[in-house]
């Protein structure tokens, strides 16, 4: 898989046994790695974010939107061959 | 959030998804609805109806588990979420007098106090024949059947109507503190008891057993709300309070800051407070004193306990439809055929089930967390998911008792007009087939709403969409599951339940 880079949850899968380490200093909600925390301030807390923050944060939902579109591409896959799939379980069994 | 094209690219996309779900829901239902016969699961008062499957019933079965599943797919492809939000927070008022509330409440306050009263009056003292005696027809058809489908398509009225609580509230209460760990555990317990004797003791055909138990269970209800006081008796502990206010939760109308408000519906579902909340109230783990059941966000759920009301309410439909099939009853002949007592079979099979079910949930809150990687614990995941098992509930009940009630409404309105007497030319309507294929559509169309359910709270828990997709799968797996199930026990022909009444 090519995206494995740019997806923030699946990269982060390697650290499992690594201690929640970046806490947001609003809410105090800890975060397995850093891209979740810049995503998680910028959702829940827009206002309290300064100019930085703001560009890691259109920088990681960007690369999340990435990461999103080669879910999408699956998605469709597996909706096509389940499409066709019963199609032909349909045309087989159904009488 | 980056308003640039790709927020455009987004919004077309949103558009062709709503298209396509559209299409596909429309094609899957004309589908599944040319050759399956469903038949109508009420407990006792059902009338046997089937006919052949022009299409294999594994076929049927997996078609509609792969709807669930492509939906759940397409859900995923909706990841805005200006647009998720704006779907649950849409809100317009209705009415806004609190006079008009204070007088229908009073009114709905006597009219529960003389139902209760005539309902055990005329149980005892009328005919005992279930189809024309006030006590059956008014718990089953009425309250059963017709008020439960408006608590979730309408509004919940019990609140006003509930009349142990009328009496209860208005004598000296609150005695003895409600302990707080043991959350929303009695209603679940109460809501499963109330369902085993209503499928056991065959309180459907025997009206002056009815009367006794409604008399018995008004008692429990006063001296409880005496006891703990009215309010935690209401919120914690009474059974049908709290089925009523739980599937109440699904209705488009609900009073909210004194305001008649309506929304879409199912959408009040989604009341996690925001995405830094804790989702329970809790010092986390599996401590027990954080099982509280004050709702200080006015959160539907935050315990276990809520966990188990809603698994609850899917199981208690599958397992009163499996129970009335040819071959539910098999089964539990086979079983007894080896020297098993009946009621232990049963007993086993309900709590059993409900097991089942319930442990099926909750190791998907556990797969679930382990697969996305986050500090919120299983607990909080099933706590937070489990409003979307309340539309799963609402599909099935309509699958199961719509027909039922349609069927009974022209002797519920003869028994209402005329309670002191029983009706001379009691009617009983016979549907057109069509109507039963309708169910089908109830159950596949609770699971896609509680799909998009599950999908606005996930947004909400998560701060990653990625994150937010991944977590429903697990759970997506489990609604697959209860789907099979119920879609395989609606196209079974109907049985009278062995060994019972």
């Amino acid at each position: 898989m090519t995206d494995v880079q740019s997806d923030p949850s699946r990269r982060s899968e390697r650290d499992t046994a690594e201690t929640p380490t970046y806490a947001c200093d609003d809410c105090g909600r800890r975060f397995y790695t850093q891209d979740l925390l810049v995503l998680h301030r910028g959702v829940a807390h827009p206002s309290a974010l300064d100019e930085g923050e703001r560009d890691a944060y259109r920088e990681a939902y960007a690369a999340e939107e990435r990461a999103i579109r080669s879910f999408r591409i699956r998605a469709l896959g597996i909706l096509v061959l389940l499409y066709f799939g019963f199609l032909l379980l349909y045309v087989f069994y159904a009488s | 959030m980056p308003r640039d094209a790709s927020a455009r690219r987004e919004f077309a996309t949103r558009w062709s998804v709503r298209v396509v779900t559209f299409g596909l829901a429309l094609v899957g239902a004309l589908l599944l609805a040319r050759g399956a016969a469903a038949s109508n699961a009420a407990v006792g008062l059902s009338d046997a109806s089937s006919d052949g499957l022009a299409v294999p019933r594994w076929l049927y079965v997996a078609t509609g588990g792969a709807a669930i599943g492509a939906s759940a797919l397409l859900a995923g492809f909706v990841t805005d979420r200006g647009f998720v939000e704006r779907l649950h927070d849409w809100r317009r008022d209705v009415a806004a007098s609190n006079r008009v509330r204070e007088v229908g409440r009073a009114v709905a306050a006597f009219v529960g106090l003389a139902l209760f009263a005539l309902v055990v009056y005329r149980g005892f003292t009328g005919p005992q024949l279930s189809t024309i005696n006030f006590g059956v027809v008014v718990v089953f058809a009425g309250g059963r059947a017709g008020l439960t489908m408006a608590a979730y398509a309408v509004g919940n009225v019990w609140p006003a109507l509930n009349p142990f609580e009328t009496i209860g509230s208005r004598l000296p209460n609150g005695f003895v503190d409600y302990p707080d760990r043991l959350g929303r555990w009695p209603a679940a317990l109460g809501i499963l008891l109330l369902v085993w004797l209503e499928t056991t003791t065959g309180l459907t055909d025997t009206p002056a057993t009815l009367a006794a138990v409604v008399a018995a269970y008004g008692v429990v209800a006063v001296a409880g709300a005496v006891l703990v006081g009215s309010d935690a008796w209401v919120r914690n502990i009474d059974p049908i309070a709290t089925f009523f206010r739980f599937y109440g939760r699904v209705a488009p109308l609900a009073w909210e800051d004194g305001r008649l408000r309506a929304s879409l519906p199912a959408m009040r579902l989604v009341d996690i407070d925001e995405r830094t909340d804790n989702v329970v109230d809790a010092n986390e783990g599996n401590d027990p004193v954080s099982d509280d059941s004050s709702d200080p966000r006015g959160q539907l759920m935050t315990g276990m306990g809520d966990v188990a009301v809603a698994v609850a309410l899917v199981w208690e439909l599958t397992f009163s439809g499996f129970v009335t099939t040819e071959q539910g009853v098999a089964a539990v002949r086979a079983v007894v055929g080896v020297g098993v007592p009946p009621t232990l079979v049963y007993a086993a099979l309900f709590v059993g089930g409900f097991a089942l079910f319930y442990g099926a949930y909750v190791a998907a809150a556990r797969v679930s967390v382990r697969r996305v990687l986050t500090t919120r614990t299983p607990r909080e995941l099933a706590v937070a998911f489990a409003p979307s098992l309340l539309v799963v509930a609402a599909g099935y009940h309509l699958a199961h008792y719509f027909a039922f009630f349609l069927s009974l409404l022209p002797s519920l309105l003869a028994v209402l007009a005329a309670p002191l007497s029983a009706p001379t030319n009691p009617v009983v309507l016979t549907l057109p087939a069509w109507v039963s294929a309708l169910n089908i559509v109830f159950v596949l169309g609770g699971h896609l709403v509680a799909i998009w359910v599950a999908h606005s709270i996930a947004y909400r828990l998560f701060p990653s969409r990625l994150q937010a997709i991944r977590s429903q799968y697990p759970f997506v797996f489990v609604m697959i599951g209860y789907t099979v199930a119920s879609l395989w026990l609606i196209s079974l022909p109907t049985a009278t339940p062995a060994f019972l009444g």
